[in-house]
């Protein structure tokens, strides 16, 4: 990888450029900042949601203060904190893979405060009872506009973001001709290009049929057409979410256990297949829709099938990866290398637990995205079950190890002990577990997903109640954990300055090296053309036939 | 990378090496070849081999099976659905279509007030501020207004004054009447905004209701802007008289126009004593 082979750049340069880190690691903690602030208040009103729908009694707890939590829950947890940590870490990798400084910085800072600023009307919107559509966008139920605008600013934002992370590497290109782009910073711009198709489809729902009617502009909205535009962007925007944590799974676990990662041409393969498939498979958010025809729900569900290729891809480097490293540090037998790994590293033990995640989170996938199975849990709690253990689970998991492993680099101080930060993610590893397999459990039962309230006085689902308050012990050891997060990563901010962590960041260096690879495997146009056809073929006639054949539309039904 | 063919050997990345274009192409070729076939596979099932083998079954060519997996014909019911023969006692003949919205919508005020100074204000008193048993009318939706016309127009609501009023008026002239009152009068009202205060257990049922007895929150829909049916009235400062009225019958079974019964579902679980001080409450006067 381009770690082994950079010669450290000479005196004035390096001057210059710690300079530039300087600015740099100051936008990479704006942006992680504002994720984890909205993070943590997610998290405890993910708690009391949890509470409200338990039999016992919360306060508080009306339907309109339920949706009002569940809205501000969602847009945090799905809007804000991804975007603004995948956009520090993009600004990190960048940095620290290429070695260079970051293009454009000022119009970095400016999508900050842009996104800042969507962020705030968003939730202002939100908290005065305006908003309370949850954080998808179906209509004819539509929200005050400032909350389709605010969201759109955080979006612009990141469009911003995409085109730094693109011009960033054509110059690293340009300056190296025919060197392979260090897999990190391959793997972000794979997650660039792939966000800026994902959000096309949302981005012509708001502009073309929500903002018009939540500004009172048409009186009527073709339901189908928007839920099958929101539906392009709802399944890719899972996979932008989940980049960082494969990006950590690549190229800073096999360093972090002390090995090496066992194939980098995996990882450009891995990265390319999520860029590739995440994208045309987005009816599977709608096999129980009317609107679209059983063809093209299952070519997309053979599509989707596809999408769990690169994640075994995955789980086969990986674990190979781990291997090696357990190997190296001595370990023996057919399973000894795994007690030799070093998991007292927070960015192992998390990869540790994320798989252990990964592994039930994906096969209630698997489930949800099968035709027939599909039918049976659809719109019940295992399908919030499946998205929590996988986001709160694979995702976040990997964002707190991420941020850890940042954190002592972007601060120059070092953590006294990793003992709290292992407690976390044994802590959040349980409380995820414990809040989402019962939640499975009663999803088969039936339970409806988004529902404010459950009559417990029924006898017919009597003996959920019990379930529920199992979850609502998760999630109050997963809100605890959160609270630790927050605390172990401001101590480090305040305590005094260690020289240990000047030197510059390290990312994984695979067996074998790349030296010379495939411009394919080196760039995206090949496979921006190849998801272009994948989109066409997927999403061209389910569009189209909504003006081919216009059908009845619905009656917008504002909020405010 | 297509706009410019005569740039072929170095058309991938910036100023790669001439002999990298040799081995990628082969790369092109596969993925491409790859991607096609796994859309060539997908589409044979979905839209060949599937509608072949279960187009028996729903009795169809394999020329219809095909077009509607492609969902260029309708997909479904797969087979003719037999007639329903059972009758219905229709409750409601309003539907919340695009034209009523629109007349909701465009309602003259002006054209509403003449009307209402005419046939309403005797009853609903001027600017729809009635007392005792009949309704007070200013400050609720044009939605909750024109629904109860229609119904009395129907006869869905049955009452031995309004039901002659509402069916001597045209269609658009019950909007009209909707859009004034819904808008004209409703300054001269407190429809909506009175203090709540009362009885704890009362209060509770109101703002909570009883999941015991599997009541709903009377706010979770009687107050503008939650997000309940769009025809819900507005209760709060309603007359308390009207309440109890209206309470009973539901309870009894007398009055019916509510959409899937929820009403009367409701009024049936309250005690007497319930329903006559949640309507003290929502009056106000507690």
């Amino acid at each position: 990888m381009a770690t082994v082979a950079e010669p450290l750049p000479v005196s004035p340069r390096r001057r210059k450029a710690r300079a530039e880190a300087m600015t740099v690691g100051n936008l990479v903690l704006a942006h992680v900042w504002v994720g984890i602030a909205a993070f943590a208040v997610a998290c405890i009103l993910g708690v009391w949601q949890m509470w409200a729908r338990s039999p016992l009694e919360a306060p508080a707890n009306t339907a309109a203060n339920y949706f009002r939590s569940v809205t501000l829950h969602g847009v945090s947890m799905a809007f804000v904190l991804t975007t603004f940590f995948i956009m520090g870490f993009g600004y990190f990798t960048s940095e620290a893979a290429l070695r260079r400084p970051l293009p454009g910085l000022r119009f970095a800072w400016a999508a900050f405060w842009m996104g800042l600023i969507g962020v705030l009307m968003a939730a202002l919107s939100v908290i005065s009872g305006n908003a309370s559509v949850l954080y998808t966008f179906y209509p004819p139920m539509t929200a005050t506009v400032w909350f389709y605008i605010g969201l759109v600013l955080v979006v612009v934002g990141s469009w911003i973001w995409c085109l730094i992370m693109i011009v960033a590497m054509r110059q690293w290109k340009a300056a190296n001709p025919g060197q392979p782009v260090p897999l990190a910073m391959f793997a972000t711009v794979a997650n660039a290009i792939m966000w800026l198709w994902t959000t096309a489809g949302v981005a012509i729902e708001l502009l073309f049929q929500v903002i018009p009617a939540a500004l009172g502009l048409n009186g009527m909205v073709d339901v189908g057409l928007s839920r099958t535009l929101f539906s392009w962007t709802l399944h890719a925007i899972v996979y932008f979410w989940l980049f960082p944590s494969y990006i950590a799974f690549y190229t800073m676990f096999p360093r972090a256990a002390g090995g090496r990662l066992y194939s980098d041409t995996m990882g450009r393969l891995a990265f390319i297949l999520f860029l590739l498939y995440s994208l045309p498979v987005g009816l599977h958010h709608l096999f129980m829709d009317p609107e679209h025809s059983n063809g093209f729900k299952f070519i997309q569900m053979f599509l989707t099938a596809l999408v769990s290729v690169p994640t075994l891809l995955t789980i086969f480097t990986i674990t190979a990866s781990a291997e090696v490293a357990g190997r190296m540090r001595g370990g023996t037998g057919t399973f000894g290398w795994i007690r030799a790994l070093p998991w007292d590293r927070p960015m192992v033990l998390a990869t540790g637990l994320a798989f252990v995640m990964l592994f039930f989170g994906g096969g209630g996938g698997l489930i949800n995205m099968s035709y027939g199975m599909n039918a049976m849990v659809h719109n019940t709690s295992w399908v919030t079950a499946h998205f929590h253990l996988i986001f709160g689970g694979t995702v976040v998991i990997m964002y707190f190890a991420i941020a850890y492993a940042m954190w002592p680099r972007l601060t120059g101080r070092a953590y006294p002990s990793l003992k709290p930060l292992r407690t976390q993610l044994w802590l959040w590893f349980a409380g995820m577990m414990i809040m989402t397999l019962p939640w499975h459990y009663t999803g088969l039962q039936g339970q409806w997903r988004r529902v404010a309230a459950f009559d417990y006085s029924n006898p017919m689902i009597a003996a959920w109640g019990p379930w529920v308050i199992v979850s609502l012990l998760g999630g109050i050891m997963l809100a605890v954990s959160a609270l630790m997060f927050v605390y172990n990563l401001a101590m480090l901010h305040r305590r005094g300055a260690s020289a240990a962590n000047s030197g510059p960041f390290h990312f994984a260096i695979a067996v074998h090296p790349p030296e010379r690879i495939p411009a394919s495997l080196n760039g995206f146009g090949l496979w921006n053309i190849l998801v272009a056809v994948l989109m066409l073929v997927a999403y061209g006639y389910p569009i189209a036939q909504f003006f081919i054949d216009p059908p009845p539309q619905a009656v917008v039904h504002r909020l405010s | 990378m297509a706009k410019q063919p005569a740039r072929r050997s170095d058309r991938s990345p910036a100023g790669a090496p001439a002999e990298q274009a040799a081995v990628d192409r082969s790369w092109r070729l596969y993925a491409s070849t790859a991607v096609a076939a796994g859309i060539l596979v997908a589409a044979l099932i979905g839209i060949l081999v599937i509608p072949a083998g279960q187009r028996e079954n729903a009795g169809l060519s394999f020329y219809e099976a095909v077009c509607r997996a492609l969902g260029m014909s309708p997909g479904s019911p797969a087979q003719a659905q037999p007639v329903s023969t059972a009758t219905s006692l229709p409750v409601s003949q309003v539907s919340w279509d695009p034209e009523i919205m629109r007349i909701l919508a465009s309602g003259s005020t002006r054209r509403g007030a003449a009307i209402a100074a005419q046939t309403c204000a005797a009853c609903h008193g001027d600017k729809g501020l009635a007392k005792l048993q009949f309704p007070a009318l200013a400050g609720q939706t044009p939605e909750a207004i024109y629904k109860q016309l229609s119904d009395f127009q129907s006869g869905a609501r049955v009452n031995p004054q309004m039901t002659p009023v509402a069916k001597a008026l045209p269609v658009r002239d019950l909007a009209n009447v909707a859009a004034y009152y819904a808008a004209e009068s409703k300054s001269y009202t407190a429809l909506g905004l009175r203090d709540f205060s009362g009885d704890v257990e009362i209060e509770k049922l109101a703002r909570e209701g009883d999941s015991h007895r599997r009541i709903p929150a009377c706010m979770s829909c009687h107050v503008n802007g939650v997000g309940g049916p769009i025809e819900t009235p507005t209760i709060t400062g309603q007359n308390a008289d009207y309440i109890v009225a209206q309470l009973n019958a539901y309870a009894s079974g007398t009055r019916k126009n509510d959409v899937y019964g929820r009403m009367r579902n409701i009024a049936a679980k309250l005690t007497p004593r319930e329903r006559e001080e949640l309507a003290r409450y929502f009056e106000g006067t507690l």
